[in-house]
């Protein structure tokens, strides 16, 4: 199995290409996207993991002195390949709709996600490109967009909580077996990292402040943990669903 | 279109109906959005980058009471194209020989694409409400303003992408729509592409009063909704008369 | 009675299936990243945690210890019920457990509620560590009590009386219930 094309990626035992063609599409484009995502946010614009909330206002403006290049140049692509995101929430939701339960998870799930992508992911890029857009504004400003950017990226909750009540459910009611049931459980624990980032509303420092080792760190072990888990089950679920089943209603 | 007499109360009849009027708000909300836009101080020309902050303060003191009628009537009526975009959802949705995945792909990158706008009106509309504001805020609320308006493209660009990546696998005898479209669905995500750049440079074509940013962008895209309206009126007729709704 | 793929009683096999296993170990693997944490921050402030901890009530930690313990052992007795095909007998013994959970939830909202209004709040280091890390644990408490509602809908349905199911549940009432004794020898306890 490898990741350079869709063809090669997504094959029966024998290594001919699996599943329908623009699911195919779609579940390659997943980890291809994700990955891009990956250096985008942890090398390039450094919102993950994030910078210390316990600086100054000259602090936050040495921030985004020192990185400006690469924040510009993180998020201006950031801006253009946002469009990944419906698509790799398209292609969850395609699965769950062939899930016994019915569509209603699927709708729940997307529509969820959708609400994320406003405050929880475009927000931060754009707080972070508007500091860097004027260095000379005023610093409070700066510390205002730092704090801003920062806390509706770790921060925004609920919409994804929703999505991964929805999946979670929806995987352990399926009879059709679309994913497998322990990926339910793995999506569980999800939900319960994004509980505990309430706490980062209310510390500066420590191990539940947005950069927190509890809070933060350990969370993103276990977002990896899941992210694997979907790319894996993912491409499984595409592999072992008929070429000829009827398109989604 | 004139809707046979026997089917009338058919669902068949029903869907195109609703398709037929989510497709004629694409021009009646265009033609108000027009006027906006017209209306709109700030595009005419496009407010350049550069200003320093007590000339952003000054301009939107001067020019508070259009700034406000025209955003206001982006922000109510900008969103209200969602049913003329999501004709083509039912339309990719009819294509054959795919599993439809893309029109949902489709339906979530036109909320939050619209969901973007949305929060631009609201950004010039909090820098109007108090022309009498620090200069240094309004300056950030009027970046604020036009990076979210421009250059957050990636949602957008999906929605071309998609399109053409629709068309492209609907390659079965009866195809939704003509082979075309994909093309200039394609050509009209690069268009818009460049526009991103207009959250870093502030003078030149990217920036957000620039050639490629604002006019390029945002004239390919409404170029893009009359060519589509055409398109789908096509579509839809051809369905129309496909399923025994309207005569052939 | 018993689904086509349970083995038979004759063969010796682990209880419940893969996936809940994943759920257990994983979960418990978190939940030592979370220990860990609270360890490393311990000793880093050993004084402040010390001082901190003395507001915390062993006693109501202890009933809760043996609530919890009393409840797994109700659970236990459920299973082997639903193995026997005793299933009146299962669902009972698994109210008396879910009963169990239901007091735990309430002690430990009481003890929070006197703990808060004392003021031992988010704002002390060692309290935000607890509350989050039992805050967690009653979340998983919660959970279980759902998953104990499922349990008695399977073995009231003469159709399905899953075995899988009775003891899947059951393996995430134990680990709950371990979780705590983690707990409260660590929080409570440990001087």
């Amino acid at each position: 199995m490898n990741l350079l094309t869709p063809e090669r990626y997504i094959t029966t035992t024998d290594g001919d290409p699996a599943g329908k063609p623009d699911v195919r599409f779609l579940t390659w484009f997943f980890p291809v996207w994700y990955a891009v995502f990956g250096v985008i946010i942890c090398v390039l614009t450094r919102v993950t993991p994030p910078p210390r909330p316990d600086v100054t206002t000259a602090g936050t403006v040495a921030f985004f002195t020192e990185h400006h290049l690469t924040i510009q140049i993180g998020f201006v692509l950031l801006l253009i390949l946002l469009g990944g995101a419906p698509l790799t929430n398209g292609l969850v939701l395609y699965h769950m709709k062939r899930m016994s339960v019915g569509s209603v998870f699927g709708y729940g799930y997307i529509a969820a996600m959708s609400v994320g992508a406003l405050p929880g992911f475009l927000l931060v890029g754009v707080c972070y490109l508007t500091a860097t857009f004027r260095p000379d504004r005023d610093p409070e400003l700066i510390g205002w967009l730092y704090d801003l950017g920062n806390l509706s990226y770790n921060g925004s909750l609920g919409c994804f909580t929703t999505a991964y009540v929805v999946l979670a459910i929806a995987v352990l009611y399926d009879k059709n077996g679309v994913f497998p049931k322990w990926f339910g459980y793995v999506t569980v624990w999800q939900v319960i990292t994004e509980v505990i980032a309430t706490q980062f509303f209310l510390f500066y420092s420590g191990p539940l402040a947005w950069n927190g080792v509890l809070s933060l760190w350990w969370a993103v072990v276990v977002f990896s943990v899941w992210l694997g888990a979907l790319i894996f089950v993912l491409r499984a679920a595409t592999i072992g669903e008929p070429v000829d089943s009827p398109g989604l209603d | 279109m004139q809707i046979l007499q026997e089917v009338q109360d058919l669902p068949s009849a029903g869907n195109i109906k609703a398709q037929w009027v989510s497709l004629w708000t694409g021009p009646a909300v265009g033609a108000v959005l027009v006027v906006a836009l017209l209306a709109f101080p700030g595009f005419w020309p496009p407010m350049s980058p550069t200003l320093t902050a007590e000339q952003v303060a000054r301009y939107y003191a001067e020019h508070t009471d259009w700034i406000r009628f025209s955003q206001i009537t982006f922000n109510l009526c900008g969103i209200m194209l969602l049913p003329f975009f999501m004709v083509i959802v039912v339309q990719m949705k009819r294509m054959k020989t795919q599993s439809h995945i893309f029109a949902y792909c489709y339906l979530t990158a036109i909320v939050s694409g619209a969901t973007i706008f949305a929060l631009s009106n609201v950004f010039f509309l909090v820098a109007a409400f108090r022309p009498d504001r620090n200069p240094e805020l309004t300056l950030l609320l009027n970046d604020l303003a036009w990076i979210v308006f421009i250059a957050p493209i990636g949602m957008v660009l999906a929605q071309f992408l998609l399109l053409a990546a629709a068309v492209h696998f609907d390659d079965g005898p009866d195809p939704v729509f003509p082979r075309w479209v994909g093309a200039y669905s394609l050509a009209t995500g690069v268009a818009i592409t460049p526009a991103a750049g207009a959250a870093v440079w502030q003078t030149g074509p990217l920036a957000w009063d620039g050639l490629l940013s604002f006019w390029l962008r945002n004239g390919a895209f409404a170029a893009f909704v009359v060519v589509m309206f055409f398109v789908l009126r096509r579509a839809v007729l051809r369905q129309a008369v496909a399923e025994g709704v309207v005569a052939g | 009675m018993l689904q086509r793929d349970a083995p038979t009683t004759t063969e010796t096999r682990v209880p419940g299936d893969g996936h809940i296993w994943v759920m257990v170990l994983g979960d418990l693997l978190i939940f030592t990243g979370y220990f860990i944490i609270f360890m490393v921050f311990r000793t880093m402030n050993p004084a402040d945690f010390l001082a901190a901890q003395q507001h915390l009530n062993v006693n109501i930690g202890v009933i809760n210890t043996v609530v919890l313990l009393t409840s797994s052992w109700f659970v236990a007795r459920s299973v082997l019920a639903a193995r026997a095909g005793n299933h009146r007998s299962a669902v009972r013994f698994v109210y008396s457990g879910a009963g169990g959970g239901v007091l735990f939830i309430v002690l430990k909202s009481y003890e929070w509620a006197v703990k808060i209004s004392a003021g031992h709040t988010n704002s002390d280091l060692f309290f935000s560590l607890y509350y989050v890390i039992t805050g967690v644990h009653l979340v998983h408490v919660v959970i279980g009590l759902i998953a104990l509602g499922v349990v008695v809908r399977e073995l009231n349905n003469p159709g399905r009386r899953r075995l899988m199911v009775v003891e899947s549940a059951a393996m995430y009432w134990h680990m709950v219930d371990l979780l705590w004794v983690i707990i409260f020898g660590l929080l409570y306890v440990m001087r």
